[in-house]
């Protein structure tokens, strides 16, 4: 079964760009462009992981992080943002994501950070 | 006049009364402080076409402070240039703001600046494509680009669609609807309505009017016109296939012209067309369509190209052909004749189906199109003669290659038997790439050339045959298709950048001119390879694999397997990602080539990279000339040396390793590395030939032989051979009898501000003596990769982006070549000597 992939972002490219390479890679991958869609279908499903950007207007990356928590503890999240002070914001979220990027993403790098998440069982996939 | 401004008028070297240290001192600390911001810009253009290059997930929220910093890095460079130049160049500020213009409209999302109504697609140029859409832009670019025929034609511009709208309140209209999310039937249909009715604003008529004359004049027959829309991404990212409204066969008078035209633009507004224009992310009311006006083509036969068999292999190449127009080709409204080609440097006809043709379309004399049945006869028979086919697939090939990918292409061939393309966009598979091979699957049996060396500039891989570049003139015979390899990178490499699998180099730089421009072109490029040119032999086949993870492999052969399958999605595929990079086409390409052409200047600049590199060219040339002008109160010292050359040292900076007060310095006290380098050279045992010297015109070798007594006459040393030196720098100007040369050469570890810029002129014996010496020494700079440009008896040479010990290595034999070639015209008796003499001179044979 296709590992399914989450992408929370209110700029319509960083959807597109991580949906295309991530599907390429063989994930099933839903894109948002706010967090109260978002929400609503993790109510309906499961994701494996759930890549969303921080600062976002309505509902943020900190508030999808805590439904998520709630919701599926064993869901990873890894939170992207556009905005500097990268280190005060790891801090804060040390422990609670499963990685952290600034924009913009290596695509290399935010798949490794997804094999990771998902465990050895999609090394060779 | 004192006699020594009397010979600097000669000389040319202008007034000797300029200059202190002080000032030149400023000025060359002003010199570096351009040059360095030069390299700063250069190097963030090269990081954002790295990071805008589909490798990264980028938004908007990096573009624009990313561009702001590029913005104020380039602006920070023109403005200390213009300082450094005391405004020597006032259009260029004009041009950077020019350029940042359309790219802050882009970063803002505003419509280009362009006010242009009408433009020809002669004049169509690689960034218009918000101005004249995709399907102009295209053809443009086969035509302009490639070099292939296209039928005459203009576009209506974005603009003159505003304009139009504007005029007759459309705009108001179509706010409305936004406003209500109206798309259904009956408004579009209102809509539509209103644009039929249209008036076209007077300044539009007119330029429709005189695009229309222009291009009836080159008709010589009733001519129609094919009146097509021509959107932003329209046959790029997106066919947009039959979503908008094309009219074919209108008479070409200007009625019908503007009658087609406002068909074209009420095409917007069709329910198909709003709900595909969704579905990309596009609402029709944002839409300011282009329209592109061609002559229509008197088809015998047309048909499309596929450039690679989506069903097949992709080495083959599918021509699909029928009678007359080509809208039942496209539409598979008829049976066509099928013909596979083999892609190949010769083409070969694997296999063909020749179909029954039995109706055909054409155009009817009053305007129009009609069906009809084929003539008696012809329907079973071929549609394309063989050597019409292979000149196809030619052309297929070359618009492949210049586009950089597998394409989709209409062409007409007319009752002349001419061909024409009337349209490229890229080829849609419609399936994955397969994952392709690793070279480790492969590897068994395959023999690697060269493994590990080098650095990837941009990955890729790619193959074909080995092309050594000796210098950018012999690049007109670069052969389509070849592996570049060359000893140092080039912007030069520009002029063959659409035809080039890959490039390698033994020396270069990430962030040079040429790495940016592989970059863009997405040419497989690898730098730094040590000693590739060693390793790859001319005419040898070749693929090449810069890795993704910067492993670097060439093996012998055409290895198909390695090769990279088209994917068919990528980013490129993605609307956003186009929209948001855009902004690169006003950044990293390089226009501005050649510095002693007519379009080196600011107000050809296209990009910020031309900025750039207008701004590094014409700082040196400054420096150079005030260095020649500035010698009078600099810490001098006549140079000591085993030959009598006669050259004084002007040390702004670590260039002598001399104590106070001493006014003599030997070789060994010479801290200048290209200074020291250059001497070295010149007194390499046998180069200089004492006993030459009777054979010139006995008065200036008198003048040649003198060594000037600074200490007695300050004033004399001036006319004479001087040098301009810090520890890394020289501006070195000689006069031999009567040969004139100058050296300007920057040398450091930094291998990016390395340049040498070499001039030589002059001479006391004939003309045609005088071309042979041109010959021989252009011959040679050319082996040592040197851009030379000749202008009767003056050479020009200049290199660039070499390492420190390279460029010792060739300002050595530049030390030869200037001693060797002082008396060289009395034994030049014939052309082939010239070669001869070069040859022998490359070998370290420096008998006369």
């Amino acid at each position: 079964m296709k590992h399914s992939i989450m992408v929370i972002d209110d700029e319509k490219i960083v959807g597109d760009m991580a949906k295309l390479s991530l599907e390429q890679e063989g994930f099933e991958v839903e894109t948002f462009l706010s967090g109260e869609p978002a929400l609503a279908r993790l109510k309906e499903k499961r994701f494996d992981v759930v890549v969303t950007d921080l600062k976002m207007r309505g509902i943020d990356g900190m508030e999808v992080l805590r439904t998520v928590r709630s919701l599926y503890p064993e869901t990873k999240v890894i939170m992207i943002t556009a905005f500097a002070n990268l280190d005060t914001a790891i801090e804060a979220l040390r422990g609670d994501v499963h990685d952290f990027f600034p924009k913009p993403i290596k695509i290399r790098e935010l798949k490794a950070s997804i094999r990771r998440a998902l465990g050895a069982d999609v090394a060779a996939t | 006049m004192k006699t020594g401004d009397i010979l600097r008028s000669f000389l040319g070297l202008g007034s000797s009364s300029s200059g202190g240290r002080t000032d030149f001192t400023f000025l060359f600390s002003s010199f570096r402080e351009v040059l360095s911001s030069h390299n700063r810009a250069v190097e963030k253009i090269a990081d954002m076409a790295d990071k805008l290059g589909g490798d990264y997930i980028f938004d908007i929220n990096y573009i624009r402070p990313s561009y702001e910093q590029l913005r104020q890095t380039v602006s920070d460079a023109v403005k200390r240039f213009d300082a450094f130049t005391d405004s020597a160049h006032p259009q260029l500020a004009a041009a950077f703001y020019r350029i940042d213009n359309e790219i802050v409209r882009l970063v803002h999302d505003a419509p280009p600046a362009s006010a242009a109504l009408v433009v020809d697609l002669g004049d169509i140029s690689w960034d218009m494509e918000r101005v004249v859409g995709g399907k102009s832009l295209h053809l443009a670019e086969v035509k302009n680009g490639a070099g292939l025929s296209v039928p005459s034609g203009f576009s209506a511009t974005a603009k003159a669609c505003s304009d139009f709208m504007r005029y007759n309140r459309l705009d108001e209209a179509i706010a409305q609807l936004r406003s209500r999310g109206a798309t259904d039937e009956e408004n579009l249909a209102a809509l539509r309505g209103m644009i039929m009715q249209g008036e076209f604003p007077p300044p539009l008529s007119d330029a429709l009017a005189a695009g229309l004359s222009r291009l009836s004049k080159g008709c010589g027959r009733p001519c129609f016109l094919a009146v097509r829309s021509s959107a932003v991404g329209e046959d790029g990212e997106f066919s947009f296939a039959g979503q908008f409204t094309s009219v074919l066969q209108a008479p070409a008078e200007i009625d019908s012209l503007k009658h087609a035209y406002k068909q074209v633009i009420a095409g917007i507004f069709t329910r198909k067309a709003a709900a595909y224009l969704q579905r990309l992310g596009l609402e029709p009311w944002d839409v300011r369509m282009p329209v592109c006006c061609l002559l229509m083509v008197d088809a015998r036969s047309s048909g499309v190209v596929y450039t690679s068999d989506p069903s097949g292999q992709a080495d083959e190449l599918v021509i699909s052909s029928a009678w007359g127009l080509g809208g039942p080709v496209v539409e598979g409204a008829v049976e066509t004749d099928h013909i596979f080609v083999r892609k190949a440097a010769v083409p070969r006809v694997v296999s063909r189906r020749i179909g029954i043709k039995s109706s055909m379309e054409k155009g009817v004399s009053s305007g129009g199109i009609e069906t009809v049945d084929t003539p008696a006869g012809t329907a079973d028979q071929p549609s394309l003669e063989d050597d019409e086919i292979i000149r196809l697939a030619r052309q297929a090939m070359t618009l492949e290659t210049y586009f950089r990918r597998p394409l989709d292409i209409e062409w007409a061939i007319d009752q002349k038997g001419r061909p024409f393309i009337l349209q490229a966009r890229p080829l849609k598979t419609g399936k994955n790439g397969e994952k392709k091979k690793t070279a480790a699957a492969v590897l068994p049996g395959i023999n690697v050339l060269m493994k590990d060396k080098g650095s990837v500039v941009q990955r890729g891989t790619a193959a074909g045959k080995v092309f050594l570049a000796k210098g950018p003139d012999g690049l007109d015979l670069f052969p389509r298709g070849a592996v570049l390899v060359a000893r140092h990178d080039s912007s030069e490499f520009i002029r063959v950048m659409p035809y080039v699998s890959a490039i390698i180099t033994d020396t270069g730089s990430p962030a040079s001119h040429m790495a940016a421009l592989c970059r863009e072109f997405r040419v497989p490029t690898v730098i730094n390879a040590g000693d590739a040119t060693r390793l790859l032999a001319p005419g040898m086949e070749v693929t090449v694999v810069a890795g993704e993870d910067g492993s670097v492999s060439v093996y012998e052969g055409i290895e198909r397997e390695l090769l990279e399958q088209p994917s068919g999605v990528s980013m490129e595929d993605l609307y956003e990602f186009r929209r948001q990079r855009y902004l690169l086409r006003y950044i990293s390409p390089l226009f501005l080539i050649d510095p002693l052409t007519d379009d080196f200047r600011p107000e050809r600049c296209r990009t910020l990279h031309d900025i750039l590199r207008f701004i590094h060219e014409k700082a040196v040339m400054r420096l150079v000339e005030r260095a020649r002008s500035a010698s009078r109160r600099q810490r001098a010292a006549q140079l000591e040396l085993p030959v009598p050359a006669g050259i004084m040292a002007v040390d702004m900076g670590g260039g002598l390793d001399i104590g106070e007060g001493r006014k003599k310095a030997s070789i060994g006290e010479v801290a200048s590395v290209p200074l020291r380098a250059v001497l070295e050279g010149m007194t390499h045992p046998g180069v200089w030939h004492a006993d030459m010297v009777s054979l010139t015109a006995h008065d200036f070798v008198g003048s040649m032989m003198r060594m000037p007594d600074i200490f007695s006459d300050a004033e004399k040393f001036t006319e004479n051979n001087f040098a301009v030196i810090t520890k890394e720098y020289m501006s070195l100007s000689l006069r031999f009898g009567y040969h004139f040369t100058v050296i300007d050469c920057y040398c450091s570890d930094r291998m990016r501000n390395n340049h040498l810029y070499f001039r030589f002129g002059g001479g006391a014996t004939d003309m045609a003596k005088r071309s042979r010496r041109v010959d021989l020494i252009s011959f040679i700079l050319k082996e040592f990769g040197f851009t030379v440009m000749i202008k009767g008896d003056l050479i020009t040479a200049r290199l660039a982006n070499v390492t420190m010990e390279d460029m010792k290595r060739i300002l050595d034999q530049m030390g030869r070549l200037l001693a060797y070639t002082r008396q060289l015209d009395a034994v030049l008796h014939d052309d082939s000597r010239a070669e001869l003499y070069a040859r022998r001179f490359l070998k370290g044979d420096y008998s006369l």
